[in-house]
């Protein structure tokens, strides 16, 4: 069916429409995520004995560090929305697994995560209930330097954006998670440094950490959200034509689908935007650029 | 307990300093082999300048 005869069509049978398309793509088993979340968390954690007990150049190991924790936020992601497996079905507890395990390098409790992660969806750019809304900025640059001032000790957004909105939700208890997770990153940090190993803990985890914070800031949450001045269904986010590709912005180039259906996998956003995309002119969506 | 907790995330960037940079910037130091003056460690050196930066953080809210 072309643009134009979506053009026609009522809203009711736009979104009969549209949830048709996501059908197709739901329900799919995320294999390639889980597989990532295993790979991408294994590789990680055998970098420190391979660059403490056999020599492995740091220089390689910095590199693959800020590779591996770049690359941890997603299939977290898919299991923040159950994507893997529902609560009550079979392979929940690999669900629960993927989605601790994976942002482990980010220092980012799952379940501090998914909650906060849920509000963004419920209310995307709002100015004060959307936790992730602190990411946006005038232009790329902006997003960046937004991106580093937002980790500031005392600025009043992101992990302590995420802490006001667990008390705005009456999740105070999982504030702790964040506390306790804190306590050890530091605590492993400090121990490595006065055993002598400051410039390893510094390569491997604490600066490709801060390199990652700002890539999957800039790609998750700025680039598909720009402007970021709307809140309706069809307006809070975009599609987006990225320097890096479709692989460089992990998948983000098709976000859009996700916020309109937060169930379809990562690895079929694309494929659904491709079906979707006349619907999604006919409602007006920034797609103009994909 | 959460007092204490509280007490030392109040006290973080200066924590940070001493407890991470201050050895980070040691380590550096002796890695590149530079000569200090007045005899100084780079240990010393890294714990002045770690202690410093982390006030300046401290006070500041910010490190950069």
């Amino acid at each position: 069916m072309s643009a134009r005869d979506f053009s026609q069509m009522s809203n009711t049978e736009l979104l009969r429409a549209e949830r048709e398309i996501a059908r197709q793509h739901l329900d799919r088993f995320p294999w390639f995520s889980v597989a990532w979340a295993f790979v991408n968390f294994g590789t990680w954690l055998v970098l420190w004995p391979l660059v403490f007990f056999t020599g492995f150049p740091l220089w390689a190991a910095f590199l693959i560090a800020t590779l591996n924790i770049s690359l941890s936020y997603l299939p977290s992601h898919e299991a923040q929305h159950d994507i893997i497996a529902r609560p009550g079905s079979r392979l929940r507890w690999l669900n629960e697994l993927v989605g601790h395990m994976s942002i482990i390098p980010m220092v980012l409790p799952f379940r501090a995560a998914r909650l906060t992660h849920l509000e963004h969806h419920k209310n995307c750019n709002h100015d004060e209930l959307d936790p992730d809304v602190s990411t946006r900025a005038r232009g790329p640059l902006h997003a960046v330097w937004r991106s580093i001032q937002n980790r500031q000790p005392r600025a009043d957004a992101a992990y302590n954006a995420y802490a006001a909105c667990l008390q705005r939700i009456g999740r105070t208890d999982v504030i702790l998670d964040s506390v306790i997770y804190q306590i050890v990153f530091y605590t492993i940090l400090i121990a490595l440094a006065w055993s002598g190993y400051a410039i390893e803990a510094a390569l491997i985890w604490w600066l490709p950490r801060h390199i990652a914070l700002t890539y999957i800031q800039y790609y998750l949450s700025w680039a598909p959200h720009h402007p970021g001045d709307m809140t309706e269904r069809y307006g809070n986010t975009r599609s987006f034509r990225a320097i890096l590709g479709n692989i460089g912005s992990m998948g983000m180039q098709y976000h859009i689908v996700h916020h309109l259906h937060p169930r379809i996998p990562l690895m079929r956003t694309g494929p659904a935007y491709w079906d979707m995309k006349p619907i999604l002119e006919a409602r007006g969506c920034d797609v103009k650029d994909l | 307990m959460f007092q204490l907790v509280k007490s030392i995330f109040m006290v973080g960037p200066l924590l940070f300093g001493l407890g991470f940079l201050a050895p980070l910037m040691a380590q550096i130091l002796r890695a590149v082999d530079v000569t200090l003056p007045w005899g100084l460690t780079p240990l010393a050196v890294g714990l002045f300048l770690g202690c410093a930066y982390g006030l300046v953080a401290q006070f500041r809210g910010r490190w950069i």
